[in-house]
């Protein structure tokens, strides 16, 4: 298969089983797809269908069974696990459902440590949290620590660390799985500006309908399989929504959550 | 099925807090080991001359007092255990178990877990106590032998000791489970560690050295009232000066403070900036931490300086320096460890390129945290710390004190020797043999070897008079019966020129002192006329009872001039072939007692016996009751301590566990958590111990100072170093041995490479 000029991810005939001879569960079963440079792509299905387990396997959090993932050139999946932490540190960014911020850090700190980690020198640290920090309006609460600001501005603080070393894909599993209504609202708002202003490539797994509608292109999943694909197009977000319901209808799930 | 739930939890408990186990089995051990000795079914060859009895009691009373100590670390760990299982015990009580159940189950499975530390302990017990007895038997001069210690009254006091403390402490753990809400354990975990409440600890410490400092102020000037004399040399001066200034310049700084404050918000009015006035209270403890420094140099310094000069300082000077002293330790030890978190904040918020070097933010978080929310902790760790070290080093010193003094005043198997204090008259001056002692001593078949009855002389009679006791007269010995002494002892004997007297000096005695003496008495004025002073002056130990009171030399003079003067003292030393058994010397001091009857007498002379028998069995009992007493005291100190500090970072490894997995999703290196890890683990033993053995540091130097011309006589300081050394070396071991379990029981419950 040709290579796309501009793709970053590339995943090949992806596997992830659980369990041992004779009790196997496909969690995961030869998924193939790939994703343009500044694509936002969503993951949707029904609880067990595999879109975390996929997330996990592009994360490098786990390991394929059979397959490769391709970042640009480099095969991920054939990394040394010591060279996993520096391939994770330096290409991906992560918003998680619970926020992953560190307790004993204040809100500019948590900003700080990502670049901290990839040793950019300390001149350049406050200027670039703080040019981060304005652009997704959290400027208030720098000095907070993370058990004084709400789940949204830390969702927010968590947008910010996964982003401030530029990473070549963010990744997102559940972000608003943890916040209110208008707080989800903000953050998909604040995502989508991202993806806008900053050209981000971003792969958010959800299994909310409105979220995913902020989406370009999503991929539904059932039974560790890619089901159907949708892209947006030049669709309004409402449209967009509907198409995702019908489909949720389809597949059999989601609709709880749009009831 | 619950006694199954029990064993199972107990061994599973037992994995999460190994090093709860492996205290308490080793405070076991310890109790056993210690007490095991003072069972009736102990009996080690110690030679006829010594009684073990008398060592026993003081033994078994003494550790079980140490040990209560133990009963808060079996509190603490308890309570511990009780907030880390809070969750599993809301999933019962939800499950539908009443809490009184689960209160019971949790009671007997730690109740389980002390029964096995228990047996392990006594087991362990009794090759630990073989330790005891090599220290006993080398104390007492002998070679050591196996003795089998398994007895059964101390394995009952042990096991009814140690089962009473897990009873209590277990009856208040079932007390706190019945009357936690199943709700407030379901969230258990999910508190918050940073504590936005202000502790007002640090204030209450401040303002209570604020009144010492006060008092302190108080004392320096009655001290210049009362003792100050400007002939006095200039570093008496800057004692007495001192003792007025640093105290008052600990006063002056609080106020100092408050005025720069209101100064500070009165600008800040003027200007129109409302911002709040800022927490410059470290500025406050930073000053006042200086200020216990200079005080507690002044303390030690005035101690010295009052040995060295002889300076009086009235009733209870000494105690009331050491108060100080330990009054400005404790609160340099509250205050290091408050301002830690300060200084370590002030410092990363200085030092951009410190602050975002590789991973320090997040260590820096981390000890930042924890110590903000356990000061108070670390400071009675600290504080607990300090008594360990100081009752491990002054052992040696306490120790070869006592021994040493004892080498000096037992010279003698029997002395025998009056006092004329009380004798106001020269008629009622002493004038007796003592012959019934030499009777004794054939009646019970005890040879003499070296026999020497001897009289003690004013140089002058008027002298007689003398009873300050700063101007107390030397007395003084005849050459033939101080010769006949030095024999006795193995010394060679001396000769006077014509006209000539020496001079025979305490152990005790300062150089200082003996220069001074000499210089001045170059020639001594008798009743019989002048004689010069000779130019060699001996040091050789001679017993204690050979000097007149309050005098640390003796003069000898040429027999001649002896007969012409007044005697005033009248003493007997015997040395004997064999030593005299405990038994026989009982009852040689009995019949001393019958026939010089120790009677609280107003006036006439007072006669003592001193026999080697009795003093080194009183002696060696007691130095070893207190020798054993502080070496388990400060090992059961120490224990607490590094388990306390242990168990802190062990049983927050659920946070640590959140945090560690954050940084790995993050990138960073498996290697980099690591050395995370181990400086986590490092600054937090590290802390306490520095700034522990620093305070002991300055306390030990402080008593050194207080007793050298002790451990200059007794031990020698060389001696004492290199036991001080050893010392040292054994509690940095534990150190160590506490450190690497710690660090590696934090590696797997933080789990490595779990992302």
């Amino acid at each position: 298969m040709e290579k796309e000029r501009n793709t970053v991810l590339r995943l090949e005939h992806i596997q992830k089983y659980y369990g041992n001879e004779g009790n196997i569960t496909k969690a995961v079963n030869d998924i193939d797809f790939s994703v343009r440079e500044g694509e936002f792509l969503g993951i949707m299905g029904a609880s067990g269908s595999g879109k975390t387990t996929l997330l996990n396997c592009i994360s490098t959090i786990d390991t394929v069974s059979a397959g490769h993932i391709y970042l640009e050139d480099t095969d991920i999946t054939e990394m040394k696990p010591k060279e996993l932490a520096r391939f994770r540190r330096e290409n991906l960014g992560f918003i998680f459902q619970d926020f992953n911020l560190l307790d004993t850090l204040t809100i500019s700190e948590n900003i700080a440590f990502a670049l901290a980690i990839n040793k950019t020198p300390a001149e350049m640290v406050e200027p670039r949290v703080l040019e981060m920090a304005e652009r997704l309006n959290i400027t208030d609460i720098l000095d907070k620590y993370p058990y004084q600001v709400s789940g949204g501005q830390k969702q927010r603080c968590a947008c910010a660390r996964a982003l401030i070393h530029g990473p070549k894909l963010l990744l997102a599993d559940e972000p608003t799985g943890a916040l209110d209504s208008h707080s989800s609202q903000m953050l998909l708002s604040t995502m989508q500006s991202i993806h806008e202003q900053f050209g981000a490539t971003i792969i958010m797994v959800t299994h909310d309908a409105f979220a995913a509608s902020y989406a370009e292109r999503i991929l539904f999943l059932r039974d560790g399989e890619i089901f159907t694909e949708l892209y947006r197009g030049k669709d309004v977000r409402g449209a967009f929504f509907e198409k995702i319901l019908n489909v949720l209808t389809i597949t059999g799930g989601g609709q709880s959550h749009v009831c | 099925m619950y006694a199954k739930l029990i064993f199972r939890n107990a061994k599973r408990s037992a994995k999460d807090y190994l090093i709860y186990l492996v205290t308490m089995t080793i405070c076991v051990m310890l109790f056993y080991s210690f007490l095991s000795i003072s069972s009736r079914y102990y009996h080690p060859d110690i030679g006829a001359e010594y009684n073990f009895q008398i060592l026993g009691k003081g033994m078994k009373l003494a550790i079980s007092a140490v040990t209560l100590l133990l009963l808060f670390l079996i509190c603490y760990v308890n309570r511990y255990m009780l907030v880390r299982r809070q969750k599993e015990f809301a999933m019962q009580a939800v499950m539908g178990m009443e809490l009184r159940t689960i209160g019971w189950l949790f009671f007997a499975e730690t109740f389980v877990m002390g029964l096995f530390s228990i047996l392990a302990g006594i087991f362990l017990g009794v090759f630990g106590s073989q330790f005891i007895t090599a220290m006993l038997l080398t104390s007492y001069g002998q070679t050591y032998r196996i003795t089998w210690t398994l007895f059964p009254d101390t394995v009952f006091f042990t096991m009814v000791f140690f089962m009473m403390s897990f009873v209590l402490t277990g009856f208040f753990q079932f007390r706190a489970i019945e009357k936690t809400k199943v709700i407030d354990m379901l969230s258990a975990d999910r508190r918050n560690e940073i504590s936005l409440k202000k502790s007002i600890q640090m204030q209450i410490v401040v303002i209570l050295f604020v009144m010492m400092a006060f008092w302190m102020l108080l004392t320096g000037i009655r001290k210049m009232y009362f003792y100050f004399d400007s002939r006095f040399a200039l570093p008496v001066h800057f004692l007495f000066w001192g003792n007025i200034l640093f105290p008052a310049g600990t006063l002056l700084w609080p106020v100092v403070w408050i005025g720069r404050k209101r100064f500070a918000r009165k600008r800040r009015g003027r200007n129109g900036d409302r911002r709040a006035d800022g927490n410059d209270f470290p500025a406050l403890v930073s000053g006042l931490l200086v200020c216990a420094l200079l005080n507690a140099f002044m303390a030690i310094y005035t101690t010295v300086m009052q040995n060295r000069y002889y300076l009086v300082l009235g009733n209870g000077a000494l105690d009331q320096l050491i108060l100080f002293v330990l009054a400005d330790l404790l609160f340099s030890i509250s205050a290091v460890i408050w301002l830690a978190n300060y200084f370590l904040t002030a410092w990363k918020e200085k030092s951009p390129e410190h602050r975002y070097h590789n991973q320090n933010l997040f260590l820096w978080g981390q000890i930042t945290t924890k110590l903000s929310t356990t000061n108070k902790t670390m400071t009675l760790i600290c504080i607990t710390l300090v008594l360990a070290v100081f009752l491990f080093m002054a052992v040696p010193v306490l120790v070869g004190w006592a021994l040493g003094f004892l080498e000096v005043r037992a010279k003698y198997d029997v002395q025998i020797y009056s006092d004329y204090r009380l004798v106001y008259e020269e008629e009622e001056l002493p004038d007796d043999d003592y012959a019934f002692i030499a009777d004794f001593l054939t009646e019970h078949g005890i040879e003499t070897e070296y026999d020497c009855a001897f009289q003690l002389y004013l140089p002058k009679r008027e002298d007689f008079h003398r009873r300050v006791k700063w101007d107390f007269p030397e007395a003084a010995i005849s050459l033939s019966d101080y010769n006949s002494i030095r024999k006795m002892l193995g010394y060679e004997a001396i000769s006077l020129g014509e006209n000539e007297f020496t001079t025979q000096w305490q152990t005790i005695a300062g150089e200082e002192e003996r220069d001074d003496f000499l210089r001045t008495h170059t020639v001594l004025a008798t009743d019989v006329g002048e004689l010069k002073l000779s130019d060699r002056y001996y040091t050789d130990a001679v017993g204690e009872t050979l000097y007149n009171s309050y005098t640390d030399v003796v003069l000898v003079l040429p027999d001649s001039v002896c007969e012409q003067l007044l005697p005033v003292m009248t003493n007997r030393y015997i040395t004997t072939k064999g030593t005299i058994a405990y038994e026989e010397a009982l009852a040689l001091e009995a019949l001393f007692d019958s026939i010089y009857p120790e009677e609280e007498t107003t006036e006439g002379t007072v006669y003592s016996i001193r026999l080697s028998t009795l003093q080194r069995n009183e002696t060696k009992a007691s130095m070893f009751v207190l020798q054993a007493v502080m070496l388990y005291g400060g090992v059961v100190l120490m224990v607490i301590c590094l388990t306390i500090l242990s168990l802190q970072q062990l049983l927050d490894a659920g946070h640590y566990r959140y945090r560690f997995r954050v940084l790995r999703r993050l990138g960073v290196e498996e290697k980099d958590i690591g050395s995370l890890m181990l400086k986590q683990l490092g600054i937090w033993f590290g802390l306490p111990v520095v700034v522990a053995l620093s305070a002991a540091a300055v306390l030990v130097s402080c008593f050194i100072q207080m007793v050298s011309a002790q451990i200059t006589a007794y031990i020698g300081f060389g001696t004492l170093l290199a036991q001080i050394a050893m010392t040292g070396s054994i509690l940095l071991a534990l150190l160590g041995c506490y450190f690497i379990s710690t660090w590696i029981l934090f590696r797997q419950s933080v789990g490595q490479g779990t992302v």
